[in-house]
């Protein structure tokens, strides 16, 4: 029986032949394709959302708190379209964000933790989507939506958005320690102990964003050196490292109760099974 | 420092509250009566001295010293990143303003 | 949580010469190496912060000064040799420990929280000091970094004390017990330690 699936047996492995083909094949036959369903969606939601909060919107980085209503207005004008149509492309692939909630979620539920570790995350996670992102899309749309309107409510809009996206961090902090504890009690190790170790630091992070609510200005401020910039490479490296992190765990997944396997084995298996060869 | 093991964490200790008490006498040297004045030396010396207790932390109290090359070399050039970072921003910071 | 996986010597095992010194004789990572991530990860945050408020220093060097004259050096010395202190008894009980003498270390650990909770009375009575002084987060530029970067220490300092709980109970226990949960608990606590003596230097030293 090959190591990468316990359960049915499935044919030899795709015919060698045309990419397209041993993708059609991956989806028809490989056990593990709602995994990889479900981390290419990951990978797919967060170069959109890359794109388009960044450059098309430029929602981040974020704007500064201090602006006058003038120059809140005169952003969103100058933003229209592309808070407009950046903000619509969000909406509708929103829903991908559930794949990696469910992801992350399955890999605590492969630790030989309680599954009440990965329950509360799914929860908590889904409903943090509401302030963490929906919230901000909507409200800077509904200001985009009329370029006539009175820059103190526009002002109002802002405000609204930027600290409803930054300032509900709360959420977040409580999803990576539940994460952290997770993959430290575990015993089938699931994932290796410095990424239990770096959500710590993922949540630390939450804490360091709290300010933005005092702040209108300086290092602390929503947009600020320390709130923001340094948060984010601190994000980004975290986000990196458990994109990678679960991609090697569904390489090395074997649909059992007990401690994953090394990566060496399964991964000669997958690269000898994509190219079609017997092992 | 070749001292007997049972006495090196004691002695360690020492050397840090050394430095430590030693910095009261740093600022005094430039200070004048509860006034603070600038001075990039105290700065210097006193982020210098930060880093010299970093690293006898990471060293004896953190047990590097007993640790595979990897994690010494690895403490140690932490230990640099630090002061670059810090020298680097502060010195920038002067310039600049 | 019960892996004992470490090279070198079983700590405490039988047949161990007596006399020999409690140093360990192979070359190994103290703990998981996993918890090196985090150390040198925060060290890295940090030295970020402490450079953000650097070079910003220079901006405002008539403030901050004023603002600096307003702490005490001598509470910040204290709450340096508290911790350093800490990191001593911290260091005791790992090598206790190690070489078996399991109720030496507890009462190690037991000193080592007794130190950091001195801190944390001395960390509270300056603020209190500092606020009533008229001094808070928000007064000036000086005071929002002060209160900041000690603010997340402290926090840093709490978890401390989970994991020197973590170290307790590892002891306690008569089966089962991991010298590398405990050697891993005790790199924890000396980074508190660390971040504590860069944030010291910057914040009550430098001119």
């Amino acid at each position: 029986m090959s190591t990468t699936a316990a359960g049915p047996a499935t044919p030899p492995g795709p015919p060698a032949g045309s990419r397209l083909g041993r993708v059609a094949w991956h989806w028809r036959n490989n056990p593990k394709r709602e995994l990889w369903f479900a981390w290419y969606t990951t990978v797919i939601f967060y170069n959109i959302f890359f794109i388009v909060f960044f450059p098309v919107t430029h929602a981040q980085p974020p704007p500064h708190p201090y602006w006058s209503d003038a120059q809140v207005a005169y952003w969103f004008n100058h933003n229209h379209d592309g808070l407009l149509i950046g903000l619509a492309i969000i909406f509708a692939i929103a829903g991908m964000t559930v794949a990696q909630n469910a992801l992350i979620a399955y890999s605590m539920r492969r630790m030989s933790v309680s599954r009440a570790f990965g329950y509360s995350y799914i929860v908590m996670y889904s409903l943090s989507a509401v302030p963490g992102l929906l919230l901000l899309c909507v409200v800077l749309s509904v200001g985009a939506m009329r370029p006539g309107r009175d820059p103190a409510q526009v002002h109002w809009l802002y405000d609204f958005a930027f600290l409803s996206y930054i300032g509900t961090m709360g959420i977040f902090l409580l999803g990576s320690l539940i994460w952290m504890l997770a993959i430290l009690l575990d015993k089938n190790r699931v994932l290796p102990k410095w990424f239990g170790y770096l959500n710590l630091c993922n949540a630390l992070t939450e804490v360091v964003v709290a300010p933005a609510w005092i702040f209108h200005q300086g290092v602390l401020d929503w947009n600020g050196l320390i709130s923001w910039w340094v948060n984010m490479v601190v994000f980004g490296v975290y986000t990196g490292a458990f994109i990678m992190l679960l991609r090697t765990m569904i390489q090395r997944e074997d649909f059992g109760d007990g401690p994953l396997p090394d990566l060496r084995k399964d991964d000669r298996a997958k690269a000898s099974a994509l190219a079609g060869t017997p092992r | 420092m070749n001292a007997r093991p049972k006495s090196r964490p004691l002695i360690t200790w020492l050397i840090l509250s050394a430095i430590t008490l030693a910095y009261l006498a740093l600022d005094r040297s430039v200070d004048n009566h509860g006034t603070y004045r600038a001075s990039s030396v105290v700065t210097t010396i006193a982020i210098l001295l930060a880093l010299v207790k970093a690293r006898y932390i990471f060293r004896e109290f953190m047990q590097v010293r007993n640790a595979p090359a990897l994690l010494r070399r690895l403490t140690d050039l932490w230990v640099l990143l630090i002061g670059a970072a810090l020298l680097g921003s502060y010195f920038t910071g002067l310039a600049i303003h | 949580m019960t892996d004992i996986a470490q090279a070198g010597p079983q700590p405490g095992a039988a047949g161990r010469p007596p006399g020999e010194s409690a140093e360990r004789p192979a070359r190994a990572v103290p703990g998981q190496p996993d918890m090196w991530v985090l150390v040198l990860f925060e060290a890295l945050v940090f030295t970020a912060y402490l450079a953000v408020y650097l070079f910003h220093r220079s901006a405002h060097s008539e403030l901050f000064l004023r603002s600096q004259a307003d702490l005490s050096p001598w509470l910040g010395t204290l709450d340096t040799l508290l911790l350093l202190t800490s990191s001593l008894f911290m260091l005791r009980c790992v090598q206790a420990s190690r070489a078996g003498a399991f109720r030496a270390a507890m009462s190690q650990a037991f000193i080592t929280a007794l130190l950091g909770t001195a801190f944390l009375a001395s960390k509270i009575t300056e603020w209190a000091l500092l606020v009533h002084g008229g001094h808070g987060f928000t007064s000036n530029e000086f005071f929002t970094y002060y209160f900041f970067l000690t603010g997340i220490h402290l926090l840093h300092l709490l978890i401390g004390f989970i994991t020197i709980g973590v170290i307790i109970c590892q002891l306690r226990r008569r089966e089962r017990r991991s010298q590398e949960i405990v050697e891993t608990c005790a790199t924890y606590w000396h980074t508190v330690d660390l971040l504590w003596v860069l944030i010291f230097s910057l914040l009550y030293v430098v001119r």
